[in-house]
């Protein structure tokens, strides 16, 4: 197993720039998620280190040695497709053999291999059938079969579950982290899912654009994002971000006017902002409760799921606020509703959509 | 299944149906009540659609009339098969090729290509008379064997492309990142999955071939034992009259090799345009 490490890859196709000066160094035995919306270059990204695509500039290095310019099966990897990519014609023997084939292996270490990978991935009794006759799940798991066969240094997965339905996804996720866990295998898994990210990850990347916004625990990303788009990508529901102004700094932290006129005192890092500079000021739907004094929230939807109900509505001059409130919250649909939510809770984003650092960070699972 | 069509619709589209076979199997018919009539009544005014003397006799005779017969009709499948199973050499890597690599002049080739087919083969006689002489192929197989295939080549490429191209690139990409070289890609994964398509392009050769050969056959190839049975058939013109019903028995005897290979392959080709092979 082996270390990745990208050093500012660059990629354009024609004109466009896809990927900005990407680094990252992956850990070896390390699960390492790419996440961000459709067109941010995170599939590109993977197919680069997977040697699909070529960077336009950069170096990838994989276990210590740079593998730039090396075919994809000189560098270690592994890659399960979005689609699968299993050859129909083939059976699930051949489709998981077939690394082993073209490597011309003797017969004898080809099964036991591949018998190996069945026996991990439960398909022993399924090695006989077409894909075609095997479910969805199955047949994802003939396609990482196929990848662990060859016992690669780095496992690459391009939105493996997104063909899946919800219920088999769940599952999914959790085959996959005990895969991990089984394999002991750096792994990087591409996705647009966060709670693919979130529930798997040890690192998550999240992605916009072509560059890198943040690197780092999932639990990081949640409570520390450094920028509004992290912020608002992570969680569910999205946080809320509502417009402010800096109503006054000192060392202790910031105060905000909120949109609506109610004025907190947020502590959070204050160097890089001044009096009347405009600002948003985000805070998570899970963070607030109800209270006596704090945000007035009109309520125009109302979701209960059981556990927490989702209300969506607006404060001051319009702006959205989503609350998850305890499932048997006394809310009506067209109330108006007080919440109160904790400064520490708070985070504060500048115009540019950076992060003021908050100086109370609650306790961090690693 | 759902019955999409009223009655009335189905009326219709059985009847634009049987207008169409009529048109096209009428000429069979023909042929066939031809080869059943002993020859002075073929000639008989009023012309009598029945007769009560219909007989096989032809069938038996036309051996007779033309000893060479069975040698032309194995000639016209001999060089039908070659043909096809040379173009289909031709056509594979090359169709692979357009389908899948990126080459200079890639789409300009692809358009000359096509613009060969607009011209027929009689246009290029002469020149390919010449071409053949000077490469010393004139009376042999090859010489109705090598300007099929190169008319042919075309048709092939740009009927194989398009099926390729429908077979998933992930597909290719998995097998280059699991170490498979493009040859090996093209022989375990993609030929396999093209066998419809392949089926498909092979017959459309497999039909030109025979169609066309005639043209080759009387100007390229002087040698009587090498002649493909349409230019075979002008042994039945004789000095003082053409036995006509001799001559449909044994065009049809001719065509049924053919039509019994199609009557095989015709689920395959049904199966290669209904199931994709693969799941997209």
């Amino acid at each position: 197993m082996a270390t990745l490490d990208l050093n500012a890859i660059n990629k354009s196709f024609g004109a466009a720039k896809v990927l900005h000066d990407i680094s990252l160094a992956i850990k070896d035995k390390e699960f390492v998620v790419f996440v961000g919306p459709s067109g941010c270059g995170k599939s590109t990204l993977l197919r680069i280190i997977a040697g699909l695509e070529e960077a336009t500039s950069g170096q990838i290095v994989i276990g210590g040695t740079d593998v730039s310019t090396a075919n994809p099966v000189d560098r270690g990897i592994s890659m399960v497709f979005q689609s699968y990519a299993l050859y129909p014609h083939l059976s699930v023997y051949e489709n998981i053999a077939f690394p082993l084939r073209v490597q011309k292996m003797d017969s004898a270490e080809l099964d036991s291999r591949v018998q190996k990978a069945a026996g991990i991935l439960q398909l022993t009794d399924k090695l006989h059938l077409k894909p075609g006759q095997l479910s969805g799940g199955q047949r994802q798991r003939v396609a990482i079969g196929r990848s662990i066969v060859r016992n690669p240094k780095v496992f690459l997965f391009d939105e493996p579950l997104s063909n899946l339905d919800a219920a088999l996804r769940g599952d999914m996720r959790v085959e996959l982290s005990q895969l991990h866990r089984n394999l002991d295998a750096t792994m990087v898994y591409v996705t647009h899912d966060q709670v693919e990210a979130m529930t798997m990850a040890d690192r998550i990347v999240v992605l916009n654009a072509g560059r890198v916004e943040q690197f780092g625990s999932p639990m990081e990303l949640y409570h520390h994002p450094a920028t509004k788009f992290v912020a608002s990508f992570i969680g569910q529901p999205n946080m809320n971000l509502i417009p402010a102004r800096v109503a006054g700094v000192d060392g202790s932290g910031v105060m905000v006017e909120l949109d609506g006129g109610h004025r907190m005192a947020l502590p959070v890092a204050s160097t890089t902002v001044n009096k009347g500079d405009k600002v948003e000021v985000g805070i998570r739907p899970e963070h607030v409760s109800m209270g006596d004094s704090g945000l007035d929230i009109s309520v125009n939807v109302l979701e209960r799921l059981g556990g927490t109900s989702i209300t969506y509505g607006t404060i001051g001059n319009g702006t959205r606020f989503c609350a998850a409130l305890p499932g048997d919250a006394p809310i009506e649909e067209g109330r108006n509703l007080t919440l109160s939510v904790a400064p520490e809770n708070c985070h504060v984003f500048d115009a540019n959509g950076d992060v003021l650092r908050r100086q109370a960070a609650p306790e961090m699972v690693a | 299944m759902m019955d999409r069509y009223t009655k009335l619709q189905m009326v219709g589209i059985y009847v634009c149906i049987a207008v169409f076979l009529t048109f096209i199997l009428l000429p069979f018919f023909e042929m066939f009540m031809a080869s059943l009539r002993p020859l002075e009544h073929l000639f008989r005014s009023p012309y009598q659609f029945w007769s009560d003397d219909f007989s096989f006799d032809a069938y038996k005779q036309m051996w007779v009339t033309v000893p060479l017969l069975g040698r032309y009709i194995f000639n016209s499948i001999y060089i039908s098969f070659m043909v096809t199973g040379l173009t289909m050499i031709f056509v594979v890597p090359a169709a692979y090729a357009y389908a899948r690599l990126q080459f200079p002049f890639k789409n300009l080739s692809l358009g000359l290509f096509l613009g060969v087919n607009m011209f027929t083969g009689a246009v290029l006689l002469i020149p390919l008379y010449r071409v053949l002489r000077t490469m010393g192929l004139l009376n042999t197989y090859w010489a109705m064997i090598v300007p099929g295939v190169a008319f042919l080549i075309p048709t092939g490429i740009w009927l194989l492309r398009s099926y390729l191209e429908k077979i998933p690139r992930e597909l290719e990409e998995a097998a280059f990142v699991d170490g498979a070289s493009r040859l090996y890609t093209l022989r375990r994964v993609v030929l396999p999955l093209a066998v419809p398509g392949l089926i498909v392009v092979g017959v459309a050769v497999f039909i030109g071939a025979y169609a066309q050969q005639f043209l080759f056959a009387i100007t390229f190839n002087q040698t009587r034992e090498l002649q493909p049975l349409p230019a075979g058939l002008y042994e039945f013109i004789g000095y003082q009259s053409v036995t006509w019903n001799e001559m449909m028995a044994a065009a049809l005897v001719g065509v049924l090799p053919v039509m019994v290979i199609f009557l095989f392959l015709q689920k395959y080709l049904v199966a290669g345009l209904t199931a994709g092979a693969v799941k997209e």
